[in-house]
């Protein structure tokens, strides 16, 4: 099954979640509250845990009745859908989220079925395994490069951007000179956090539209 | 909840299928996996990072015990995970514009799929079957594919004239730069804000 | 597709009239009923589509709504509602969308843009200022004697003229208005480049829908249209908008960036915009001028940017590029066929030449205006995706160097070869050398539809 498209993997997770009518709010709505209220900048679990391009956590409640003549049909649990494109082996990738962000997922995945905990790195694992769903077609723009390497070539990029404009009409023995200089300033930053929109830049989202 | 982070869309969509016609569309998109001519066009768009479509049979939905009870359905889905640029508007246009050959071959298999032209009934469907993200992550929400694409051009174009710069002499240099800098002037646009939808 | 009934449709949406002055008139409705006794005046006034066969008049008229001028005709709720949200919200509310911020923004405009008073645009474009005065004091009559509407403000605008010639040219120094697109059933005489491209490489015109609402557009259906059927076929939406021009600044920035390019100051004023200053398109005469060239309508628009993917004869972010990206997208420009407008610009303010002091401050720049059938599908995606931002031409964030908001910031790459007369160039820290005052989008009706309105006959079924 193509979960993978070069070294990036297609990670699809439909987990039920726990239908318990003593439960208040409901655990999918749990889920939503939790995930409302979570960064999704710097300090985003995915930005602290190594190896999440983009990743995605959706509550979906039931399918969708698409009209007549077609029948209507309901799921019987709720489910939560992770979809992660991440780099390279799934293992090590869902260890690395076990490892560093262990609290996050058990407060997420606390609200669904079977869930053992992310302690316990085996049993972690497996039972995200058990609720994943092979891909039947996947693409990806760019297959070939881990996050660290898109973080600094896109640091590099405005870098570069900088120096060329600001160098022009430069004499070749200066030229030399500062783009050595450069390279070593630019080899001897960390890399960007993943996850911020790097310096002075705000966020705006809105709705649909042209 | 929130379908945007920055530069990028997040779309989810699922579209219930008659169990028979799954077969059909898991051969043509076996075909689209293995023949790489045929997925040129996905990449062209070059507004898409990344995109996935899920074929669920109805028996396979994740099953934990536990209390959880089987489902029972009737049909089998189709589910669709894209991670795209620009607007809802624009993605949908630019499909039904260039791709709706393709569009039509993975979608009409799915139940009162209207078919991808005229593009307002297609919308019409697209809004229908789609759901809402409660979460959306990415590494670079100010960067798009194409914003990723050149930065990765510019780095290797970088490393090449750094492996030179202190061996060879200042005229050399020069000389060296400015073919850098033609490697690399069609691919310093900015990062950053994306505009504000609406 | 069936010829056009041009005596139904505004003139001023089918063709560009070259008359060298024009007078925009901003009306405010005061009194329903004798605002409709005022519209059923001015239909008799009304220049449509029709051809003139050689014998131009000495002036027209035009006239369109904004969303609030059609509530204060009082047309039905069911109507109202059924135009595009928009259009319905007005161009002000749409500042954030359309990058209107910073020194652009509504704040800054002028007072009668600031207000939400502005119900008519009422356009009389003349061969000269005489015959324009003589026909704008027959209207004022008119608006005075049926006391429909107040005038809220009044906007001059006139061609350069150079040994006594009207020419195209605007106050930067460059000829303006080569590309308009062509649709179908419009005569004119249509040139290639100028409609939209097959992948044999020839140039037809673009659906009618594109322009006009009521037939098939480029998706193969029919443009989002106001209730009834009737108010809406042959009628179009215009943006309008007066965009100040800072001409001392373009200028300075001009010499100052020129005297570190090696191409020389017009190649790179050339490389702004695509087109060398006199019209030539960079992207067929890379290396000078060619008058002979924009002179011959079958070359001046007849290029394609698919061989200067990287951008060294004509910038990827140069305006015509951005604006027309024609090719440049791939899929034969099919991602580009429902994103053109038809733009009827015309300046204000006196031309200073090149050599003679120039300010900033003086009251100088252009009247765009730009029709489409869909405003937030064609004018606003240019605006906000195209002029004020860069993905879709790879550009990330670059913005267009002329009309971007660029507050001092942003770049513009002029991409080059290895040749000493071509090289790659960047400028920085861009001025905002344009600085827009205000506007707003408009309802441009049939000549069928102005009657309906005026006799309070819209039913909106």
């Amino acid at each position: 099954m193509p979960n993978k498209s070069g070294s990036v993997y297609g990670l699809t997770i439909l987990s039920p979640i726990i239908d318990d009518e003593k439960a208040t709010p409901s655990h999918d709505l749990q889920i939503r509250d939790y995930l409302a209220k979570l960064s999704t900048r710097e300090d985003s679990p995915f930005a602290l845990a190594p190896g999440t391009h983009l990743a995605r956590l959706v509550v979906m409640d039931d399918v969708i009745y698409v009209g007549m003549p077609a029948c209507e049909e309901h799921l019987a649990s709720k489910y939560l859908v992770f979809e992660s494109n991440c780099d390279g082996d799934l293992d090590d990738y869902l260890r690395g989220l076990a490892d560093t962000i262990p609290d996050h997922l058990d407060a997420i995945w606390k609200h669904c079925v079977g869930y053992p905990g992310a302690a316990n790195r085996q049993a972690f694992i497996h039972y995200m395994k058990a609720c994943q769903l092979d891909t039947t077609f996947y693409f990806a723009a760019v297959n070939d490069k881990s996050v660290p390497e898109t973080l600094r070539a896109l640091k590099t990029q405005t870098a570069v951007a900088d120096f060329i404009a600001t160098h022009q009409g430069a004499d070749a023995a200066t030229l030399q000179r500062e783009f050595i200089r450069f390279v070593a300033l630019l080899k001897s930053q960390p890399l960007p956090h993943p996850g911020s929109m790097g310096p002075h830049r705000e966020i705006k989202t809105g709705g649909r539209n042209e | 909840m929130s379908n945007i982070n920055g530069k990028v869309y997040a779309m989810n969509a699922i579209t219930p299928m008659k169990p028979w016609k799954t077969w059909i569309l898991r051969g043509f998109f076996f075909l689209l996996g293995h023949i790489k001519p045929l997925q040129k066009d996905l990449i062209d768009l070059s507004f898409i990072e990344f995109a996935r479509w899920v074929v669920l049979p109805r028996k396979q939905f994740p099953f934990l015990g536990n209390g959880q009870i089987n489902e029972d359905l009737k049909y089998d889905y189709l589910l669709f995970f894209s991670n795209f640029n620009g607007t809802w508007n624009q993605y949908i246009d630019a499909f039904s514009a260039v791709l709706s050959k393709g569009l039509n071959l993975v979608w009409r298999w799915s139940e009162k799929f209207p078919g991808s032209v005229p593009v307002t009934s297609f919308k019409e469907y697209i809004a229908r079957v789609q759901f809402d993200t409660d979460y959306y992550y990415t590494a670079y929400p100010h960067a798009t594919a194409n914003d990723i694409k050149s930065a990765h051009i510019v780095q290797s174009s970088l490393d090449q004239l750094t492996l030179r710069a202190e061996q060879c002499s200042p005229q050399q240099f020069a000389d060296a730069y400015l073919r850098f800098v033609l490697q690399v002037q069609s691919h310093i646009g900015e990062t950053g804000e994306a505009p504000i939808a609406g | 597709m069936s010829k056009l009934n041009e005596t139904d449709i505004q003139g001023f949406v089918l063709r560009g009239y070259n008359l060298p002055v024009a007078r925009f008139l901003f009306l405010h409705f005061e009194n329903p009923a004798r605002a409709r006794s005022l519209i059923a005046h001015l239909l008799s006034h009304i220049t449509t589509g029709q051809r003139w066969d050689g014998a131009k008049p000495a002036t027209t008229v035009n006239i369109a709504f904004t969303h609030r001028g059609l509530q204060h005709l009082q047309l039905p709720d069911a109507t109202l509602l059924s135009f595009p949200v928009e259009f319905q919200q007005g161009m002000k509310h749409r500042a954030e969308i359309l990058g209107d911020t910073g020194v652009n923004s509504p704040e800054h405009w002028d007072a009668v843009w600031r207000q939400d008073r502005v119900h008519v645009w009422l356009a009389i474009n003349g061969l000269t200022p005489e015959a324009l005065d003589s026909r704008c004091s027959v209207i004022m009559t008119a608006i005075e004697e049926t006391g429909g509407a107040s005038v809220l403000a009044s906007q001059d605008a006139a061609a350069e003229i150079i040994h006594g010639k009207p020419t195209t040219k605007e106050h930067f120094g460059y000829t303006d208005g080569f590309g308009n697109p062509d649709y179908l059933g419009v005569e004119r005489s249509s040139q290639p480049g100028q409609g939209k491209l097959l992948s044999d490489g020839n140039w037809v015109p673009l659906a009618t829908g594109e322009l006009l609402l009521g037939y098939a557009d480029e998706a193969g259906e029919l443009p989002v249209a106001p209730v009834p059927h009737l108010l809406a076929t042959n009628g179009t939406f215009m943006v309008y908008r007066k965009l100040h021009q800072n001409l001392a600044t373009f200028r300075n920035f001009l010499e100052q960036q020129s005297a570190i390019y090696a191409g020389g100051k017009e190649k790179l004023a050339a490389k702004f915009v695509g087109r060398w200053r006199d019209g030539t398109p960079l992207e067929l005469s890379p290396d000078n001028p060619d008058p002979a060239l924009t002179q011959d309508p079958n070359r001046s628009t007849n290029f394609n940017f698919g061989a200067d993917a990287e951008g060294t004869r004509c910038p990827m972010g140069a305006h015509i590029r951005r604006v027309h990206p024609r090719d440049a997208f791939g899929f034969n420009g099919r991602l580009i066929n429902r994103r053109r407008i038809t733009r009827r610009g015309l300046p204000y303010g006196r031309f200073a030449p090149e050599g003679t002091p120039a300010s900033d401050t003086e009251d100088r720049g252009v009247i765009f205006m730009a029709l489409n059938a869909s405003l937030s599908r064609q004018f606003e995606f240019v605006q906000q995706q195209w002029i004020q931002y860069g993905n879709d031409a790879r550009l990330g964030n670059d913005k267009d160097l002329l009309l971007g908001n660029h507050a001092g910031h942003g770049r513009f790459v002029v991409q080059g070869d290895a040749s000493p007369a071509n090289p790659p160039f960047i400028c920085h820290h861009l001025p905002d050398f344009v600085e827009l005052q205000g506007g707003d989008y408009f309802f441009l009706p049939s000549i069928t539809a102005l009657g309906m309105i005026a006799m309070g006959l819209v039913d909106p079924r």
